[in-house]
């Protein structure tokens, strides 16, 4: 490995040097995969995972995305066999690991805060989990180098962790993790505690590292943004449940339940009727404001309430079309790249929220007249009885 | 794992219990029945009617008496230095809390020597004091109560100052600032704001050296005089004197229900505060 | 932060009222330690002239004096070892595991400190004596152990607590089992509490005097007991030298305590009494 010299605040890491450090000498490859079926944990009544069913491939990236108490990381947690399911099962690869104490299951857990060893130097804590596993001296030193040279900590390899900022060290316990390569690696949002400009660097980092080594990788986030970056898959959690585990792609297009439209998308509800004669094909609403919006198709009965739901993005101001729904601009606001403008439709309800619209093009003033309507593909519809 | 952490705790709990069960439960429950034992073996409550009675009862009265001065006195005393070490700047502070600290580490058994050198009729404050021609000194200030009270009272002060310390580094300055912005005049804050926000702290500091000083005699055998014999010497001297070991027993027993009493008073008070506390956070 | 502003007078009332109460913390110890040098031997301060017999004299050979300070410090030595293993387990159960009766094992652990210590010394008493083991070393280091086990559990019960359990979980993930993790990661980090234990053991043993009077025997006679005797009966003015290597003795052990702690890492000097559970 060349030489370099690397600045120690912008601690530039090429993850592919690090990626190349830590890449297995044979060729198999380095993932795994894992199931969980039925997945379930309660405390004293209080039902924290509720049956999470989930495959995940080996080499994928998966979040667990989630509000607080939705039991993200309580899954994630039984997982690493901190926490005892009451009943379900994991298995890797086909093995079950359901009754495996936390270190014989072989994975890799990066927690949130760190969690450094203090009375350990840096080259002391990558060292541990190689020294368990009985690696010779010789072998533990090289690795443990390469290592930290391709995270661009060798400078601090023989600091104590309280010697270093937050971001590096969170760096050494992914070099941590990372130096014993195990095959699914799991993270409890280990970028939490950083700021935002450190937070997307080591996001890349992360990324790209899964990525060249072909690890498994599950990741437990709040932050909606990390997870679309990072994640292949993205499991959205409510209440203990996986609403819908589906890539950042289909959670956006196709939300299955009005929570995940609305929680992903910060979507625009709008009230109406189905119109068609029933079936699993029904494509358009009536609006109880007035106006037809055109849907992908959804299973509806003739005159059932439901509720459609389009992303602010996805509302397109018309001169006047056919069926487009008229309404009153109330407020716009530039937001640098777009206009942020609300419209109250005719006929909406007295103390209903106005419709959230974001538009590229040229902002009408408030109190002008327009038009709203979205294409068939970007509305979701919902029976109206459906929570979220 | 949580029931493997719960069998793990129990493993780990068992010596320390049994060493307790046996060389502190016991012995103590050994003192009880001796304490009801007549000579002859059978039930007797004598050895308590003797303890209550005479110049057993005077003693007893006494080491009540003593252990009541101690308290108000160390209380005083140690209100006023935490109050003074709560308004120091941090490092005189903490040399202060070191003053305190670092004595009650040191046998007081060397402690009380060191009082005995101080208050003689030749020692350094009776010196200082005739030096300065003060009327009616040297004071007898040695193998008399002011001496007993004296040297418990600097044995019992670091226990005061630490509970006392605690409670007022959680009083929150602003709301004597508040006060002070009504309109309220100092004593006026001193005794409608700050006294009750403290009081908690003064009734435990109160009554934790009360409780310590009932069974203690290193001070009161060494400074005092034949008036100032307490309970605990008393026991001292049945034992290793005069062989009377179910009365020793009976005053054992005494010292422990009062002890009982006092820490009694204590958890009630905690428990009523805690109750307030949770009436307030509910309502 | 907002205060009442001081005035000048309360000022200088704190001050001086502060200062001369820790002078009458502090005096009878400084005069301990100038008259032990002193060469008359009757406690005049300041004295007119310096030696250093009376530490020639606690020394001597076979004398009273060192006889007393070697079974002391086995005493004390053999509480220490005591006290460490039942602080060691019984923080663990305390600080760590889910332990039922929680409440009734940590009142039982308090209860030494504050039932009258002349009482326990009765009890003890009345449980060895049958037993024909009065003046026993092991049996007076037992008695210690009643009251140095309690401190050495409640500070080992608060070392515990300042290391993140999860550091034993992070290494548990890595595949350490139990043994590795207590070795590699609980034990280092806890060793700081562990020399506070076992200082604050030895020094509890070394001072006690209770229960070291009512076990002993002529032949043994622990050092608080031979000074306690020297003080009521005779007047040896070696006592004077003695006690100034008790308080040199206790001031070495607090400041090695402060010394660990500070290396370990941590600031706090709080916990130096048992009053926190107190209150």
């Amino acid at each position: 490995m060349p030489e370099r010299t690397r600045s120690l605040t912008a601690a530039k890491l090429s993850a592919d040097d690090l990626a190349a450090a830590l890449a297995p000498r044979s060729s198999s490859p380095t993932g795994k995969s894992l199931s969980v079926t039925g997945l379930s944990k309660s405390y004293g009544g209080t039902t924290v995972v509720d049956g999470v069913d989930m495959e995940i491939a080996a080499g994928e990236f998966v979040t667990f995305l989630g509000s607080s108490g939705s039991g993200k990381t309580t899954t994630l947690m039984m997982l690493a066999g901190f926490t005892e399911p009451d009943s379900g099962s994991i298995t890797v690869d086909g093995r079950d690991i359901t009754e495996l104490n936390p270190g014989k299951r072989d994975f890799g857990f990066v927690f949130q805060q760190y969690l450094l060893f203090p009375h350990m130097t840096v080259a002391e804590n990558v060292a541990f989990p190689l020294q368990l596993r009985g690696v010779d001296k010789a072998e533990i030193r090289r690795r443990v180098g390469e290592t930290l040279e391709a995270a661009g900590l060798s400078k601090f390899a023989g600091r104590k962790p309280r010697e270093l900022s937050g971001g590096q060290q969170q760096r050494v316990a992914l070099c941590r993790v990372l130096v014993y390569r195990p095959p699914i690696v799991l993270m409890d949002e280990p970028l939490g505690a950083l700021d935002k400009r450190l937070r997307d660097q080591m996001q890349t980092e992360i990324k790209s590292i899964q990525r060249e080594l072909g690890l498994t990788v599950i990741y437990v986030t709040h932050d909606q943004e990390e997870a679309l970056v990072l994640s292949d898959r993205i499991a959205i959690m409510k209440d203990g449940r996986i609403e819908q585990f589906d890539t950042p792609r289909g959670l956006f297009e196709r939300p299955r339940t009005p929570f995940v439209a609305d929680f992903l998308g910060a979507a625009n509800f709008l009230t109406g009727k189905a119109e068609d004669g029933g079936g699993d094909d029904c494509t358009r609403v009536r609006l109880d404001t007035g106006g037809v919006l055109t849907a992908r198709a959804h299973p509806c009965v003739p005159g059932q309430s439901v509720r459609a739901a389009v992303r602010p993005g996805k509302l397109r101001l018309v001169g006047a079309e056919e069926g487009c729904c008229s309404g009153t601009v109330e407020t716009a606001v530039y937001v640098g790249s777009l206009t942020r403008i609300t419209v109250r439709l005719d006929g909406a309800a007295p103390g209903t929220q106005p419709l959230r619209i974001e538009t590229a093009a040229v902002p009408p003033r408030p109190g002008e007249r327009v038009c709203v309507t979205a294409d068939r593909d970007d509305v979701s519809v919902f029976d109206a009885t459906d929570g979220g | 794992m949580r029931g493997h952490r719960s069998r793990l705790a129990l493993v780990n709990a068992v010596p320390v219990t049994v060493f307790l069960l046996v060389l502190f439960v016991y012995p103590i429950i050994g003192v009880l029945s001796l304490s009801l034992k007549g000579d002859s073996g059978g039930f007797t409550l004598h050895w308590y009617a003797d303890a209550l009675s005479g110049v057993n009862l005077s003693v007893l009265l006494s080491t009540l008496r003593i252990s009541a001065e101690t308290a108000v006195l160390s209380l005083l005393v140690g209100f006023v230095l935490a109050h003074a070490i709560a308004r120091m700047r941090p490092v005189f502070a903490a040399l202060a809390m070191l003053i305190v600290v670092v004595p009650h580490f040191i046998s007081a058994l060397v402690r009380t020597y060191g009082w005995i050198i101080m208050l003689g009729d030749h020692g350094l404050i009776n010196t200082l004091l005739t030096s300065l021609h003060v009327p009616g000194a040297p004071f007898p200030l040695l193998y008399n109560e002011t001496g007993v009270v004296i040297g418990t009272t600097s044995v019992m002060l670091p226990y005061t100052v630490l509970v006392l310390q605690g409670v007022m580094r959680g009083v929150d300055g602003r709301l004597l600032a508040a006060a002070a912005g009504f309109g309220a005049s100092r004593l006026t804050i001193f005794r409608r704001i700050y006294l009750p926000l403290v009081a908690p702290g003064i009734g435990t500091a109160g009554l934790l050296s009360f409780i310590l000083c009932l069974g203690y005699y290193i001070t009161p055998a060494l400074m005092g005089g034949d008036k100032q014999t307490v309970v605990a010497a008393l026991i001292d001297q049945q034992v290793m004197k005069q062989d009377q070991w179910n009365s020793a027993a009976a005053f054992g027993v005494i010292l422990l229900l009062l002890t009982f009493a006092g820490l009694g008073v204590l958890g009630l008070a905690k428990l009523r505060r805690k109750k307030a506390a949770a009436r307030r956070s509910s309502s | 932060m907002m205060e009442l502003p001081a005035t000048r007078a309360g000022h200088i009332g704190r001050a001086l009222s502060a200062t001369a109460i820790l002078l009458f913390l502090a005096m009878p110890i400084v005069i301990i330690l100038v008259t032990s040098f002193g060469a008359d031997g009757i406690g005049t301060f300041p004295p007119k002239e310096y030696s250093t017999h009376w530490y020639e004299q606690m020394a001597a050979p076979g004398g009273n004096w060192a006889t007393s300070i070697a079974l002391s410090s086995l005493i004390a030595s053999l509480t220490t070892v005591f006290s460490l293993i039942l602080g060691a387990t019984a923080a663990t159960a305390l600080a760590r595991g889910r332990l039922p009766l929680h409440t009734a094992v940590y009142g039982l652990v308090l209860a030494p400190l504050l039932i009258p210590q002349v009482v326990i010394a009765l009890g003890l008493f009345l449980f060895f004596e049958p037993a024909g083991m009065l003046g026993s070393p092991l049996a007076i280091a037992l008695g210690h152990t009643v009251l140095a086990a309690p401190i050495a559990i409640l500070i080992m019960i608060s070392t515990l607590r300042g290391i993140d359990e999860r550091l034993e979980d992070a290494a548990a993930s890595m595949g350490a089992n139990r043994m590795t993790i207590a070795r590699r990661i609980t034990f280092p980090l806890a060793t700081p509490g562990l020399i506070a234990a076992a200082v604050f053991s030895f020094i509890t043993s070394f001072d006690e005097f209770f229960i070291a009077q009512f076990m002993s025997t002529p032949d043994t006679r622990t050092l608080p007991v031979l000074v306690f005797n020297a003080l009521q009966f005779d007047v040896d003015p070696t006592v004077t030298a003695v006690s100034a290597v008790l308080i040199a003795l206790a001031v070495l052990a607090l400041a090695l305590v402060a010394l660990v702690r500070r290396l370990g890492g941590h600031r706090d000097g709080r916990h130096a009494l048992p009053v926190e559970p107190l209150t």
